[in-house]
């Protein structure tokens, strides 16, 4: 068997798929797909924000949701508190976190060039997932929630409660934060100082403070995110490199700093997954998603609703 | 700083403080009466909990075998316990084991993942350092040795495993399939087939059809849908709605502990119906954590692995001392054949003629026949010609009452089977 | 400097017979990343173009050698270069679609990851090759087979492998073809402008540097003598490479090499020291916080510091 080869002679038979493409099978894997992407598309709009307004690429931003993750942990199991309730707090305690790493570390390099920028992100994601290692260990944990077990069925289909209220949820601080944007005076500063950062300081906008507000905000959406996955997906300080990755994915398929294009990504990056799971082998189907990037990369760069060309 | 200037003492202070860290060669140490082991294990990193359970099952190992006397027939002469961590990258393998034998291991011990192990071959090779290998299920591991030494590239083969390979794995798990189904009088047409897509999860999936191919039983495998997953998985719902369109009866899946903590959940979600879930061989489905965590969708779940025989008194008690001391971990696959790993050198270090030619340990390795193994045998612990244990065979575990209990074969058995499944 | 350069260039080769063989191990490590992160440094620090995806070029070197040496008995002498030109290949491929198409910074940096993550996916499920299994090379001593009885022969290697690549981009910098890669870092539109063909240069630069990573994999498959798809092509060796180029110093000669030397020993220390109490992962912590610090304070990386200061 061994001839220097290194694996068992019987290899792995290529999947055929399923002889007749189940109906049923596709419906489903939409719907999956669909449900799924919400949750992607909240963390991909706080992404998005945080590049829209400061051109800053958040590379710890799968770290932070992690933490978010972690945190929901912590209050489910200290504290007995239901993740869907929690995951304002973990939203609150991720502004602050968000914040404070524009403000003290951000904010320095702001004129620096991308590649600077990119290799602070990616130190501050070393050192979020490994301090999460240090306090939390390697071992997958999952948050119980009572609603987590339930199924509703609509004929031969059926849906996850958990990942209809997530679904829900992530819709809703979807709109919550464009209504913030547009309607009130803090997003509108931020909005401004993203189109134009020189008019915002000559009108005299605290642009520091509009940045910091920004980073915070879509670090919150980060952590609502996580929160709300958290009963959905076992996470182990790892995962994070996946997230941001997946974030990533998501942000440039669907326009950087577009909240509708992040959204739209979501849903748009977790179907594509979910169909590729069904029609090729499922352990493939992270390359749909990579494929999508490279496509959107070199064809259209600004993305799908994205306003302008990189 | 030349040797010359400094008192003799000042210098084997310094250089017992230094070779700590830099590990310069101890020539000129007394050599007090200890036998080295270099145990190297994924202590930190992704796969720190099998890691450190090695860790732990090798040091009480050690220390059953120094309070009983050590070995006797050199003396009493102590083992000590060397240790290194490779964070599951397989170029920390070769680098612990260079450290290792540089601060005078003389047998190596490891390595879990089957990367960081094959890097320490090659060091065992070169440096001509017995490795015994607790775990590490990849063929290659051995039979690349065993063939480079057929084929005279290399004069001596110097490492060897007592853990099951990916094709054993494959075999056992098959038989005990055979005979389950034939015990419950049923003939399963649709098992479906659904593992991890990683190192671990398609060495074992491998290994399952082959054996299957080979013995032809009267079950039928669902071998053109098979199902892999990326490992870990975000979201496996889509593969189990695959799963589902199969209409399978019994579902085979090979897991890890993440994404076993969402596909049993999702096939409950999804009612998917069968006689059992009877796994080939993987973790996820019986660790403590994983029972906390999954609580009634494991139960009655069946899995192949290598398991502790509960019924030997020695292994109970050890299995006591070890949660004890693991802070109530327990005791388990990779507690028990890092155990196991340090008795069978003990055992070695007893018949060889020499302890400092490395060929006198191999050669009494080859003449071993223990049967003091606490982990479940098919027979004494010897090395076939390519260096594996064929005795080293996993049972049929079930979660019975939200505990793992051997089920089968029936000598093995401290329950009764419970096959199919009773319906929710 | 010019003497502790020439002190330290005797010194090097003499080292396997005055320490310890982990020690000697160490040092081969510290080579072969320094070795990396100038590779990396062509394209990453003279040009400017952020790759976080040369683990994709390491892999593929790697695989083809081992591929070639165990399936076709190719020795991995001449299979290295092979190696090396298939990752020249991927380079080209990725240099093409991400220069012709005008990706710049973050754009870059993301095609770069995607290609690397591409090819672990396909790694891990090609049967061919191991799938997630991966592939084992075994071990037979032979130096025709690129492989030593006696672990010193990786030393030298890796030490040649190390002053090559220093001695070449050395050597590039002084010509046109470094003094264009710098000029299109600090401002490419300004060399547009002037007339200079930025896509040509960074084309050659990247094919460069991942025919030099390629060469770095074959190393690396008969050192471990094992490749597994999440480690060879996994980001986190990618982060790796990138690390000791920045922190010692991207666009310099001797940044990568100051750099692998501060970086190795210091992961190595914290492995121990840390695993010892049961922290897990300090080491990249101490990672993570030097790379925060080097931007922040530090942003032309260790070397050049080191040098102004050597210099009063």
């Amino acid at each position: 068997m061994a001839q220097g080869r290194g694996r068992a002679e019987a290899g792995l038979p290529a999947p055929q798929g399923l002889t007749a493409i189940d109906a049923t099978l596709v419906a489903q894997a939409l719907l999956n797909g669909v449900l799924f992407g919400g949750v992607f598309s909240l963390m991909a709009v706080g992404l998005t924000l945080i590049f829209g307004v400061m051109r800053v690429v958040n590379f710890a931003h799968g770290d932070m949701m992690v933490w978010g993750m972690y945190l929901a942990w912590l209050m489910a199991t200290r504290a007995g508190v239901d993740p869907y309730l929690g995951f304002v707090l973990c939203a609150a305690a991720l502004f602050v976190l968000g914040f404070l790493v524009q403000r003290l570390l951000v904010q320095r390099i702001v004129d620096a060039p991308h590649e600077m920028q990119i290799l602070l992100m990616l130190g501050v994601a070393l050192v979020l997932e490994n301090t999460a290692l240090l306090l939390f260990g390697p071992e997958p944990q999952r948050v119980r929630s009572v609603l987590a077990r339930s199924t509703l069925w609509l004929g031969p289909v059926f849906v996850d409660v958990a990942r209809l209220i997530a679904f829900g949820v992530a819709a809703l601080l979807t709109l919550a934060l464009s209504l913030f944007l547009f309607r009130t005076d803090l997003g509108r500063s931020i909005r401004a100082a993203a189109d134009n950062t020189y008019g915002a300081l000559v009108i005299g906008t605290d642009v520091q403070r509009v940045y910091a507000a920004a980073f915070g905000v879509g670090a919150a959406c980060v952590g609502a995110a996580g929160a709300l996955v958290s009963p959905l997906l076992p996470f182990s300080p790892p995962t994070g490199l996946q997230l941001s990755v997946a974030s990533f994915n998501i942000v440039i398929i669907g326009g950087m700093g577009s909240l509708l294009g992040a959204f739209v990504g979501g849903l748009l990056v977790a179907v594509a997954e979910s169909l590729g799971a069904v029609f090729l082998k499922p352990s493939l189907k992270e390359l749909v998603s990579f494929s999508l990037l490279v496509l959107i990369l070199l064809f259209r760069p600004a993305g799908l609703f994205g306003r302008r060309a990189s | 700083m030349t040797p010359h200037a400094l008192s003799r003492r000042t210098f084997l202070k310094a250089t017992v403080a230094g070779a700590a860290v830099i590990g310069v060669p101890q020539t000129l140490r007394a050599q007090p009466k200890t036998f080295k082991i270099g145990a190297v294990h994924p202590v930190t990193g992704p796969l720190a909990e099998p890691g450190q359970a090695c860790r732990l099952g090798a040091q009480l190992g050690v220390e059953a075998i120094n309070a009983a006397g050590g070995v006797k027939g050199k003396g009493g002469m102590q083992l000590e316990l060397l240790l290194g961590d490779t964070q599951s990258k397989p170029e920390n393998g070769r680098v612990e084991a260079e450290r290792l034998v540089n601060q005078g291991a003389q047998m190596l011990l490891g390595s879990f993942d089957s990367g960081s192990t094959a890097a320490m071959v090659s060091v065992a090779q070169q440096k001509r350092v017995p490795f015994l290998v607790d775990i590490a299920a990849a063929d290659p591991i051995t039979a690349n040795v065993a063939k480079a030494v057929k084929e005279g590239q290399q004069k001596v083969q110097y490492v060897y495993r007592n853990f099951p390979t990916g094709s054993s794995f494959g075999r056992k798990a098959v038989q005990y399939f055979t005979e389950i189904f034939a015990e419950a009088k049923v003939t399963p047409k649709r098992v479906a087939l659904m593992h991890c897509n990683d190192l671990f999860g398609v060495n074992q999936a491998r290994g399952f059809l082959a054996a299957y191919k080979a013995a032809k039983p009267a079950w039928t495998l669902l071998e053109d849908d098979v199902i892999p997953w990326p490992e870990p998985p975000a979201d496996l719902s889509t593969e189990v709605a695959k799963l589902k369109t199969l209409k399978p009866d019994v579902i085979a899946p090979i897991t890890r502990p993440a994404s076993a903590q969402i596909l049993l959940p999702e096939l409950r979600k999804q009612r998917v119906e069968s006689l059992a879930i009877l796994g080939p061989g993987s973790p996820g489905l019986y660790e403590a954590g994983q029972i906390a965590a999954l609580k009634d969708d494991l139960e009655y779940v069946l899995d192949s692995v290598p398991w502790p025989n509960f019924k030997n008194p020695r292994t109970q008690k050890l299995a006591e001392d070890y949660q004890k001391r693991s802070n109530g971990r327990l005791f388990d696959t990779n507690s028990g054949y890092s155990y196991d790993a340090i008795s069978i050198i003990a055992d070695v270090l007893e018949r060889a003629a020499k302890l400092d030619d490395p060929d006198a340990i191999v050669d009494a390795i080859h003449k071993t026949t223990f049967t003091g193994g606490l982990m479940q045998y098919g027979g004494p612990i010897h090395f076939s010609e390519v260096g594996d244990n064929p005795n080293a065979i996993s049972t049929m575990i079930q979660i019975l009452k939200a505990k793992p209990v051997a089920v089968w074969p029936k000598d093995a058995a401290v329950q009764k089977l419970v096959f199919p499944r009773p319906k929710a | 400097m010019a003497v502790a350069a020439l002190l330290v260039l005797v010194a090097l080769p003499l080292a396997p017979t005055l320490v310890g063989s982990y020690v000697v191990t160490l040092l081969t490590l510290i080579f072969f990343y320094g070795y990396l992160g100038q590779a990396w440094n062509i394209v990453g620090g003279y040009a400017g173009q952020l790759s976080a995806g040369h683990a994709a070029f390491l892999g593929i070197g790697a695989y083809a050698c081992a591929v070639l040496a165990v399936e076709k008995g190719l020795t991995p002498w001449i299979g290295m270069f092979v190696g090396g030109a298939l990752a020249a290949v991927l380079g080209t491929l990725i240099g093409f679609l991400g220069f012709r198409f005008g990706l710049r910074g973050f754009y870059f940096v993301l095609l770069t990851v995607a290609f690397a993550e591409i090819c672990r996916i396909v790694a891990s499920n090609v049967d061919a090759i191991g799938g997630a299994v991966g592939y084992y090379i075994t071990f037979t001593g032979d130096p025709r087979q690129f492989q030593f009885q006696d672990a010193r022969a990786y030393y030298y290697i890796a030490l040649v492998l190390m002053l090559g690549a220093t001695g070449l981009v050395a050597w590039l910098e002084r010509r046109r073809f470094g003094v264009y890669l710098s000029a299109i870092r600090e401002d490419e539109g300004a060399c547009e402008a002037l007339g200079v063909d930025t896509f040509r240069y960074k084309m050659l630069a990247m094919m460069l540097s991942s025919f030099l990573t390629g060469i770095g994999g074959a190393f690396y498959a008969f050192y471990v003598f094992s490749l597994q798809p999440a480690s060879v092509f996994g980001i986190p060796l990618s982060v790796e490479i990138i690390i000791r180029a920045v922190v010692g110093g991207a666009g310099t000669v001797a940044g990568p090499i100051v750099g692998s030397f501060i970086l190795s020993p210091l992961a190595e220390l914290a492995r121990h020291y840390f695993a010892q109490s049961g922290w897990h992962g300090a080491h990249l912590i101490v990672y993570g916080a030097l790379l925060i610090a080097v931007v922040l304070f530090l942003p032309e990386g260790a070397y050049p510091r080191l040098a102004r200061l050597l210099r009063r």
